[in-house]
């Protein structure tokens, strides 16, 4: 019986990092390869696919530009306070919800449910609420925020080790008490992929926002690039705004990661 | 096997105690569930006390209602009848003055140990410099000084157990309420751990509760001993031991520790054997 | 007969007040507005709501544009299913690629790909082709991700009995390997088939082109209040459906869990 695991595998180990990060250069080439000639093919429109100089230097005019940074900050504000608010909420309703079995057979199935569906489209009902400013921006990337980071928050009240409740109630603590030094921390670890997961909807929240009414933020910039058929600043807005999503999806990946190996039986 | 009983081996029923200084008196009580097949009773009657510095085990077959007694008197689990008072004031939720080592694993594993123990100063609001410096004494008194800074993952489960005991004793309590404490653990690490805890109860003059289905570790480290009959939980006798303090695991080897072994599994086997048809019933 | 009746709606309890929550929100945004709290400009009527299902549903063919939004999500997601599960199973044959692509797919995953549908827009035009990339190309990594997961996660045991019936390696990954592997890759599927509805409703509301997010966009800009709530929940209601339908349908392939 303990043999039976070689079978499955191609030989594990057999690919040392050296011969990865070789394989990896090497399709990166060929893609970008395979791209500078279709754009310089003149198969496609005119600048559906610009040459990569093009792209690189409209990023780099971008990035040169204070007015870039201005609508970066903007949508940076706007994706913090629909973090904030909308993770706040989930928090708490998780809590509440996941906290009692009562309210988890009531409601976890509404949020549940609800939760994969398009949130896009209550834009119009965010505008008539909260203006054309930031506000609806911010009410689309907080709604769109609270499912995931509520539903984690259920999840990880329930698979909380129910002694460890026990030993607060048995020194006493208060409800804020048991929420802050108990519930919260031992609620880390499936929290943090639930925000890693709220922030990406609510960056997708705040942005489609931008794209479709707005004059500032990441967002007007990418449909302005449309709008003035500027493909090269295109390409360059859409190249920055995904490695910053990334960047704080690894972050938030990492925070997940320390917890966890902190808390990983070693004995 | 030698039957006549040694004179110092009194028996009692009643809640009456030695020295008359009853601090944790349990008094006539009465726990019923509500199952599908009709109210079961848990406990049925209990009473007995503990007096100041006193150590003493309750022991029972598995399923006899001692963890019912325990969360009860703990303040963990309401609504039964009779009263359970700490120097005479009535148990209604967790008591200040009662002190609870729970069974199953409870260091919380995102605090490191000195966090882990500080946890019941911390409640209290005592500030941070004196509650490490009080937390770290007690760290000490279990044997973990230089763990300080590690988590639990990295301790094995006698060192967590001891990190929960530590930190219920940073809670200062006046009576130490323990379930099992040491129940996953091996026999060898029990008895070493045994001693601490007799050293630590000893130094401390600490009123303790054990509960255990272990009858040479409840003759090892109490002075009483209260036998539990299987569901419904009464009890069925209380024993005095009449064993030497201090004392140290090496109290297992002596002719006395024996016979009151003996004299307690004579009192338990027929329980035991209850409970073992019972569950063989309900497995058919 | 009564003691069963207490009984069943105790059992019942919880989901009934779930139920009688949402319910009771309602009747009470109802009466906030009707006696002036809440401004009956900006939030309709929940009854003024409910009336208008029946005349958006009859005037604006509400059909018609159901089966527009379906037809392009079916076109996406069939482009899911096909082009995720052939990735998958190529990443799972070619080791090295795999072991070199992973933590690209992985990122992939997380990305916010539906911002790039001004691009689309330009490659594609404002059509209905758009719009099922859009959804086609967002659902995608879930897909190639659970599909890898599956086909890895294959117990030994159930390669070693295939070999035991001396399988050729075709025969062992389309009679063992793949069928093992089903249960995992519908769950990919589920995530990815649903990323790819809400990306094709959100796009069409987002061009204004399609189906029923474009229906939602028209009602909105023509200042239909009651018609936009309408339709907004008719849109939530069918992604619900939706939903179901898929994990009823998983749930049939997995008995056992």
């Amino acid at each position: 019986m303990a043999q039976t695991g070689i079978l499955t595998r191609p030989a594990v180990g057999a690919a040392p990092q050296s011969t990865l990060t070789l394989v990896r250069a090497a399709i990166i080439v060929v893609l970008l390869a395979a791209w500078e000639l279709l754009a310089r093919s003149g198969l496609l429109f005119q600048d559906v696919v610009p040459p990569l100089f093009n792209i690189l230097s409209a990023m780099g005019r971008l990035l040169m530009e204070v007015s870039f940074y201005q609508n970066l900050w903007v949508t940076a504000v706007e994706v913090f306070f629909a973090l904030a608010i909308g993770g706040l909420a989930g928090i708490v309703v998780g809590i509440l919800v996941g906290g009692s079995p009562f309210l988890t057979r009531a409601y976890e199935s509404y949020l549940y449910y609800l939760g994969p569906t398009p949130k896009i489209i209550f834009f119009p009902i965010m505008i008539m609420w909260f203006g054309v400013g930031s506000g609806s921006k911010i009410a689309m990337g907080a709604l769109s925020c609270f499912f995931p980071v509520a539903l984690s928050a259920t999840a990880g009240m329930q698979q909380i080790d129910k002694v460890l409740i026990r030993v607060g109630r048995s020194f006493r603590a208060s409800t804020i008490q048991m929420v802050t030094k108990i519930y919260l921390p031992a609620m880390l670890i499936p929290m943090v992929n639930g925000l890693r997961l709220g922030f990406g909807v609510a960056i997708i929240g705040v942005l489609l926002a931008e794209t479709k009414l707005s004059n500032q933020g990441l967002g007007y910039l990418i449909i302005q690039s449309y709008t003035q058929f500027n493909m090269p600043q295109m390409y360059a807005m859409l190249i920055i705004v995904f490695i910053l999503a990334a960047v704080v999806n690894a972050a938030f990946g990492r925070l997940g990661d320390r917890s966890v190996s902190r808390q990983k039986r070693t004995t | 096997m030698d039957t006549a009983s040694p004179p110092s081996l009194r028996t009692s029923q009643n809640p009456e105690t030695k020295t008359g200084k009853p601090l944790l008196v349990i008094d006539d009580v009465v726990k019923q569930f509500a199952t599908p097949e009709g109210p079961v009773v848990a406990v049925d009657h209990m009473s007995f006390a503990v007096e100041q510095g006193e150590f003493v085990a309750i022991i029972g077959p598995s399923g006899c209602g001692k963890s019912t007694l325990f969360n009860i008197v703990g303040g963990l689990l309401g609504g039964y009848e009779g009263n359970v008072t700490v120097a005479g004031e009535r148990v209604s939720g967790p008591h200040p003055a009662i002190g609870m080592v729970f069974q199953e694993e409870s260091t919380f594993p995102w605090r490191t140990v000195l966090d882990n123990v500080a946890f019941p100063l911390e409640i209290q609001g005592v500030p941070k410099a004196e509650r490490f410096e009080r937390a770290r004494h007690f760290i000490a008194m279990v044997g973990l000084n230089g763990f300080e800074r590690r988590y639990p993952a990295e301790l094995s489960g006698g060192m967590r157990q001891r990190v929960s005991i530590a930190r219920t004793l940073a809670f200062e309590p006046k009576i130490l309420l323990m379930d099992e404490p040491f129940g996953a653990l091996d026999e060898q690490t029990r008895l070493l751990l045994g001693d601490k805890v007799l050293q630590i109860q000893q130094e401390l003059k600490q009123t303790t509760l054990l509960i255990t289905h272990s009858i040479t570790e409840a003759v090892q480290l109490s002075d009483r001993v209260v036998v539990m009959t299987y569901r419904p939980g009464r009890v069925k006798r209380i024993i005095d031991l009449d064993l030497p303090r201090p004392r140290s695991s090496e109290v297992v080897s002596s002719e006395a520790f024996g016979r009151y072994v003996a004299e307690i599994w004579g009192d338990l086997r027929e329980e035991a054997s209850r409970g073992m048809h019972d569950s063989e019933a309900q497995s058919r | 007969m009564a003691k069963d009746l207490r009984l069943r709606s105790l059992r019942f309890g919880p989901e009934l007040t779930g139920a009688a929550t949402l319910i009771g929100l309602f009747v009470l945004i109802e009466i906030l507005i009707r006696i002036g709290v809440i401004n009956g400009y900006i939030v309709p009527l929940p009854s003024a709501v409910l009336a208008s299902f029946g005349r958006v549903i009859a005037e604006e063919g509400v059909l018609q544009r159901f089966l527009v939004t379906m037809g392009e999500a079916l076109i996406a997601g069939v482009l899911v299913t096909i082009v995720g599960v052939s990735l998958g199973v190529l990443l799972y044959k070619i080791t090295i690629l795999r072991r070199a692509t992973e933590t690209w797919i992985a990122a992939f995953a997380a990305a916010p790909i539906v911002l790039a549908y001004p691009l689309f827009l330009v490659i594609f035009g404002r059509s209905a082709l758009t719009i099922s990339m859009m959804g086609f190309v967002s659902g995608l990594a879930p897909v190639i991700l659970k599909t890898l997961e599956g086909l890895l996660g294959v117990r030994p045991t159930l390669i070693n009995v295939g070999r035991s019936f001396n399988l050729t390696p075709a025969q062992q990954f389309w009679k063992v390997q793949f069928p093992a592997a089903v249960p995992a890759i519908f769950v990919g599927l589920r995530l990815g088939l649903i990323v790819a509805l809400i990306n094709v409703v959100g796009v069409e509301f987002l061009i204004n082109f399609g189906g029923l997010g474009q229906l939602i966009n028209e009602l909105a800009e023509r200042y239909d209040l009651p018609g936009t709530y309408a339709a907004i929940c008719f849109v939530i209601l069918i992604s619900v459906c939706f939903f179901i339908v898929l994990e009823r349908v998983e749930k049939w392939l997995r008995p056992a869990s």
